[in-house]
């Protein structure tokens, strides 16, 4: 099989999920108890002014032409008005984005390379002090709950030490000029951000060490060592390499979680993130936005999926997406 | 006896200790400054700071980075703020009221003395007492405890033994396991659930639920809780399917929730009724109430209705949270009273900074969304835009009785050509600007309820779909309606009032861009980044300088 025919399959098929997850989008939500008024407790709104805010949103017109208009706002990327803010869909996550990626990006990039580092490492010095830090840190990391950590970052470093700002993505009022904001909003996402990469990098230091001792006690390793190649490059450039393509994966699969957010985080520092936005367009019925929202991220997660698979060709020459013939 | 004697002193005891202990910490109630010297702001920029985690908050407050914090629930954080030097905390009554709602549409709930006798068995004062730390009040009434419509409601000890002696009379019988036993039959009532969110979502609300589950099954009621989503549980009380469930409401200073927790018309979808509660004299006490003509008749049938519910007990009140607001005591002159904290619109036109500061930051615990006054709908988008816009009448926050505002007079009338119909007569001021420099006039007035009639905005729809007629005469305003009825008077001398000018070229009434948030408050919009702050700055031109 020629590698155009592989893409073409994926392709197809990635295109598929996104038509399971458009219509699951649209009748999940309308399965799930209650409506848009559901949640509205005020004696003072009558069941006919409730009658009226359904008309509003276009509740009231038959469900099969609600799935139409639907599926046109989502092909054409034209995502409506939310229900809780009346504003463009888009002009919510864009408000939102930007905190979320500047939140999520760095935290993710550098818990992944400070956790495969030390990962590496805790293999590399497997039995020694080093692996007993590495482990003990790593599960640390891993079993401390976030807004427990953040609680305390936020106490030590913005109110018993005021280095670091106690809340939001810039200062109020925000300072003059390009780089006199940039540094504002660096400072402002250093705090979330670390307190991030400390919960973060157990879990990948932990899963790459266990790949990379299993990988060190591979024959091609002890014959690179017989070679007698040095040990970084058996470490890096042999050991390394081969146990890369499932830390790629789990890599490119965390980053729709970039876009998701963490509804955590952002309440603790009081980020303006896309996280709050999510859990508070399911649980108040926000159809447009919340539609819109895990669509985004169903595209996201299928491109996603597609980078991991052209990554894999990349690190790892055995891997080839031509149909060996017997 | 001597034991339980011994145990009611060590109670009285623990009472008056507990008591003084509380006003040894309470916070201020009442301390204001005089009504009729508002003036011009002295805060020239005002903050609304979005800081949406609780100790983020607090720290904030604690550090100076806000000036003013509201709506502050844990007793752990009145507290600790209680201890702060810099911080004055300040208490009133508020319109939340926590129910235990029963489903009456069957048994054994059908049954009003075994309502009567859950009403005796609870004991609302411990529970305030272990749950809230003292800051609740015990609830006995229907209405919450700020309203001037809440009629004497029979305050009384928890007592058991009563209650059992009330179900005896009644034929109510006990099962060897101490299930009791409905009049006339001979199996115990079945298990039931109380339906309550989750621990998580709301942990006083599951605590309360399990101490009123277990006051129940020491009267012989087999009851659990039943705790969920809080979707799934509304959605299950509008299907009304349900034995019993907890719920907290943020009622109003008027008695309209009676009618709509009360009448038979409301037990319908979407209607509040949802205890199911339908009997012809109650009826006729909540619509004479509905359609009183005037204050007096309103009062009456206030407290007609709220009788007859005392007797029939279609739900059972447990408590009602005090409202508690903390301020840095570098600002003076806030307006506070029984029914009102500083963070109210009097305080922001006579605060003042003992170093004449005049940047203001108030704490927004969530975001703004809607900053929309069409549609807006949390209390979030209006702590922001009540500052901006303005009504014809206003609540005076010592009396809660109405006194003028955008107008300076009023008057409410009934006319008899055949059918009983309201109108409403407001005189506008006539030294009123809005934002961008324009006159506040009637056409204003007129302008906006017509608004919200063609469009049926859904906020607004109850107030204004039984107008029949708006005519303006000068600086007069004559509004006729369809029935009589006095609430007509709060319904529409409470709606923010637009400007015609703006209106009649808004097409969309969802969409109203930041650049047409123009009011008549006491301070305008100046900027909003969402997810940091929303900046109010003063209104130099604010009529109330003239009122001086």
């Amino acid at each position: 099989m020629k590698s155009g025919n592989y893409w073409m399959r994926r392709i197809f098929t990635s295109l598929l999920v996104i038509v399971i997850v458009l219509s699951l989008n649209f009748f999940l939500f309308r399965l799930m108890p209650g409506d848009p008024t559901s949640t509205l407790l005020d004696p003072r709104f009558s069941p006919e002014a409730k009658e009226e805010l359904l008309k509003s949103y276009g509740l009231d017109k038959p469900l099969f032409q609600q799935f139409l208009l639907y599926v046109k706002q989502m092909l054409s990327f034209k995502f409506g008005l939310s229900f809780l803010s009346q504003k463009p869909v888009w002009q919510e996550l864009a408000e939102r984005l930007p905190n979320t990626l500047a939140l999520l990006l760095p935290s993710l990039f550098l818990s992944a390379v400070l956790g495969t580092f030390l990962g590496v490492m805790a293999a590399k010095g497997r039995g020694k002090f080093s692996e007993k830090i590495v482990l003990m840190s790593g599960a640390v990391s891993f079993s401390f709950p976030s807004f427990f950590v953040q609680l305390v970052l936020l106490l030590l470093f913005a109110h018993v030490l005021p280095l670091f700002p106690l809340r939001g993505s810039a200062s109020i009022p925000p300072p003059v000029g390009f780089w006199n904001l940039l540094g504002d909003k660096v400072w402002h996402m250093a705090l979330p951000v670390l307190s991030l990469v400390l919960i973060g990098f157990g879990s990948w230091a932990l899963y790459v060490r266990n790949l990379m001792v299993k990988t060190l006690g591979e024959d091609f390793v002890l014959l690179a060592r017989a070679k007698g190649l040095r040990e970084g490059q058996i470490l890096w450039g042999h050991a390394f390499r081969t146990a890369l393509p499932p830390i790629i994966t789990i890599f490119f699969l965390s980053l729709p979680g970039v876009i998701s957010g963490a509804v955590i985080t952002e309440t603790v520092f009081s980020l303006h993130g896309v996280g709050k936005f999510l859990l508070e367009a399911v649980s108040g019925h926000d159809y447009p936005a919340a539609g819109a929202a895990f669509y985004l991220l169903a595209l996201i997660t299928v491109i996603c999926n597609l980078l991991a698979d052209a990554a894999y060709a990349l690190v790892d020459p055995r891997i080839s997406f031509r149909k060996v013939r017997r | 006896m001597r034991d339980s004697k011994a145990l009611y002193n060590s109670k009285v005891f623990a009472l008056v200790a507990f008591t003084a202990l509380l006003f040894a910490f309470a916070p201020h109630i009442g301390a204001a400054a005089p009504f009729d010297e508002y003036d011009l702001p002295t805060i020239e920029d005002l903050y609304c700071v979005i800081i949406k985690d609780n100790d983020a908050q607090l720290l904030a407050l604690e550090g100076g980075k806000v000036d003013m914090l509201g709506d502050i629930a844990r007793i752990s954080d009145i507290r600790r703020l209680s201890d702060n030097e810099k911080i004055d905390l300040y208490l009133a009554e508020g319109f939340h009221a926590f129910f235990l709602g029963l489903n009456l549409r069957k048994p054994p709930w059908d049954r009003v003395e075994l309502r009567r006798s859950i009403w005796e068995v609870l004991d609302r004062k411990q529970i305030v007492r272990d749950v809230f730390g003292g800051y609740a009040l015990p609830l006995f009434s229907f209405l919450p405890p700020a309203s001037p419509y809440q009629a004497e409601s029979p305050v009384g000890e928890s007592n058991l033994e009563k209650a059992r002696e009330r179900l005896e009379k009644s034929g109510w019988r006990w099962s060897k396991k101490g299930v009791l036993i409905y009049p006339g039959q001979t199996k115990p009532i079945p298990r039931m659930k109380l339906m309550t969110p989750t621990a998580q979502v709301a942990p006083t609300t599951a605590e309360i639920a399990e101490r009123i589950c277990e006051s129940m099954r020491g009267l012989g009621i087999p009851i659990e809780t039943e705790p969920m989503d809080f979707s799934m549980m509304v959605s299950r009380l509008d299907r009304r399917d349900f034995d019993a469930y907890v719920i907290a409401w943020g009622l109003s200073r008027d008695p309209d929730s009676l009618y709509a927790f009360y009448h038979s018309s409301m037990d319908i979808e979407g209607g509040y009724n949802i205890s199911g509660i339908k009997l012809p004299d109650l009826d006729e006490a909540l619509e004479a109430l509905k359609y009183a003509k005037d204050e007096n008749e309103a009062r009456a049938a206030a407290r007609e209705a709220q009788k007859l519910l005392y007797e029939y007990v279609p739900q059972v009140p447990i408590y009602s949270r005090y409202y508690v607001t903390a301020l840095r005591n570098d600002w003076e002159n806030a307006v506070t009273s029984k029914y009102t904290t500083p963070d109210n619109v009097y305080s922001f036109l006579s605060l003042k900074h003992r170093e004449d500061r005049k940047n203001f930051y108030w704490s927004l615990p969530e975001e703004p969304r809607n900053l929309n006054p069409m549609s807006a709908g949390s209390a979030y988008d209006w702590q922001v835009l009540s500052l901006i816009y303005e009504s014809l009448l206003g609540t005076d926050p010592f009396t809660l009785e109405d006194i003028p505002w955008l107008a300076k007079s009023w008057r409410i009338e009934t006319t008899d050509d055949g059918r009983e119909r309201t109108r409403l007569f407001f005189v506008v001021r006539e030294d009123i600007k809005w934002h961008d420099g324009k006159p506040f006039t009637a056409e204003d007035v007129k302008a906006t309820i017509a608004f919200m009639r063609r469009h049926s905005i859904p906020r607004y729809y109850d107030n204004v779909k039984d107008i029949e007629d708006i005519k303006i005469q000068g600086d007069l305003v004559v509004i006729t309606f369809s029935q009589r009825s006095f609430w007509y008077l709060h319904q529409i001398g409470g709606l923010p009032i637009l400007p015609a000018h703006v209106l009649c070229n808004t097409e969309d009434w969802r969409s109203l861009s930041p650049d047409k948030l123009i009011g008549t408050g006491p301070f305008q919009f100046a900027s909003y980044k969402p997810g940091e702050y929303v900046k109010l700055l003063k209104n130099n031109n604010y009529w109330r300088r003239a009122v001086r």
